[in-house]
């Protein structure tokens, strides 16, 4: 981490020995992620290279350290030359050299001075008055509620800070909540995941520093960009869900055959992220290419359900967008009366499968 | 001199982590540790199926 607080992006960068072509791809691929426009790409740029480095504190309550780790692993460029240094991260207990009092410190400085934007990892206990998470002899819930009352703007990363993640889950011992439960009056936008994925995250930070606010979010306060787009219509694997090829056991030839992972529980068809297509680990895999379904980690209450559970569909995305099937020369369309619960199954369903069911169904 | 200091947080690990120190005429004479934060895991997998537990468990520390 650079020390040197009044210096722009554009300086950090020369010094981080970033290189121009490098830099513009970098702007080009948060362009992309943030679904924009190429011809907003210089505005990035220019954004990125003259906007004054944002403070930013980062607070762990009860984490694992996960989104912290996901952060550290940024590239393109790497955390260290981007995101690390377009921000001025003050404080994270994580990474940073000072301890005890002298972490304080930096802490105590960064608000007093103002304008910074807090982060958040982990969940925060509430019950026992908060005593399950304390921090240089303060609460979790003490020292958000100071912290983050005086930030521009708060972002939650990961699950926990989300809605509660694990911490809360049933019978949540600690009464553990999200941030958006014992935080109000400051502009909050949730990154959620298990852990977050960085890309979102520096995304969220780019158009931050581009358009001087946050961006657009959900209801449940998640930037469209990333969590707009469900699972299963982006899924590399949804051609086979609507062949009805599905892997019936772990191992089974159809596992071996990359099929579809819906009947051994994957939640893609109800969860909305944009993994499928930003991946993980520099864009090498997720979850679903290495064999195993989606846990819906972005959703609330996710660890409620069994990760082994088959998942109900309740709005299939709209078989009747797809074209109509042609059987014998003649053209079919896919909901006729009658097949609709049979659709229902597995909904969405064209090709092969669809066309068995409505020749059986022509046959009866 | 009789003092007792203490440190917290303490930084570049994972998790909260508090040190106190009796320190006499310069010399540590005694520590505590105390690990500040709690979640109650063991409480959280009681009876829940192994077929989850194995991701919650995987999770108690992302470094």
């Amino acid at each position: 981490m650079i020390d040197h607080p009044d210096s722009n992006s554009a300086e950090v960068l020369a010094q981080m020995r970033v290189s121009r072509r490098d830099f513009l791809k970098f702007c080009t691929l948060m362009a992309g992620t943030l679904a924009l426009p190429a011809s907003m790409v210089p505005k990035i740029a220019y954004a990125l290279e003259t906007a004054k480095r944002p403070p930013v504190v980062w607070l762990e309550y009860q984490d694992c350290a996960g989104c912290t780790e996901s952060f550290l692993r940024a590239n393109q460029p790497t955390a260290a030359e981007l995101v690390l240094d377009i921000l001025s991260v003050n404080y994270h207990e994580t990474i940073m050299a000072p301890s005890g009092k002298r972490a304080d410190k930096s802490l105590e400085d960064t608000v007093r001075e103002g304008g910074y934007l807090v982060v958040v990892e982990g969940a925060i206990p509430t019950k026992d008055d908060g005593v399950y998470c304390c921090v240089g002899g303060r609460t979790a819930l003490d020292l958000l509620q100071e912290i983050a009352g005086h930030a521009t703007a708060v972002i939650t990363v990961g699950a926990c800070a989300f809605y509660g993640g694990w911490p809360a889950t049933t019978p949540n011992p600690t009464e553990a909540k999200g941030v958006k439960d014992v935080i109000f009056g400051v502009p909050i936008i949730n990154l959620p995941g298990c852990p977050m994925n960085v890309d979102n995250f520096t995304a969220t930070l780019v158009h931050y520093l581009t358009f001087g606010k946050l961006p657009a979010t959900d209801d449940l306060g998640r930037p469209l960009f990333a969590y707009g787009r469900r699972i299963h219509d982006n899924c590399e694997r949804r051609g086979h869900f609507d062949a009805g090829e599905f892997v019936k056991e772990w191992g089974d030839e159809g596992h071996r055959k990359g099929w579809c992972l819906y009947q051994m529980g994957c939640k893609g068809p109800v969860a909305f992220h944009n993994c499928p297509t930003i991946r993980w680990n520099q864009g090498t895999s997720w979850p679903v290419a290495a064999g195993h379904g989606c846990i819906a980690c972005a959703s609330p209450g996710f660890w409620e359900t069994g990760a082994y559970e088959t998942t109900p569909i309740f709005d299939a995305t709209p078989p009747t967008a797809f074209p109509g099937v042609m059987l014998n020369g003649e053209a079919v369309p896919l909901v006729s009366a009658g097949v609709g619960v049979a659709v229902g199954v597995a909904a969405g369903v064209i090709g092969t499968l669809a066309v068995e069911k409505l020749t059986k169904k022509q046959e009866e | 001199m009789a003092e007792k200091i203490y440190i917290d947080p303490i930084t570049r690990i994972e998790g909260h982590l508090r040190i106190e120190a009796q320190i006499d005429d310069g010399v540590v004479t005694d520590a505590w540790s105390s690990s500040t934060m709690w979640r109650g895991l063991e409480i959280i997998v009681k009876g829940r199926d192994p077929r989850d537990v194995w991701l919650m468990a995987q999770r108690i520390c992302g470094v």
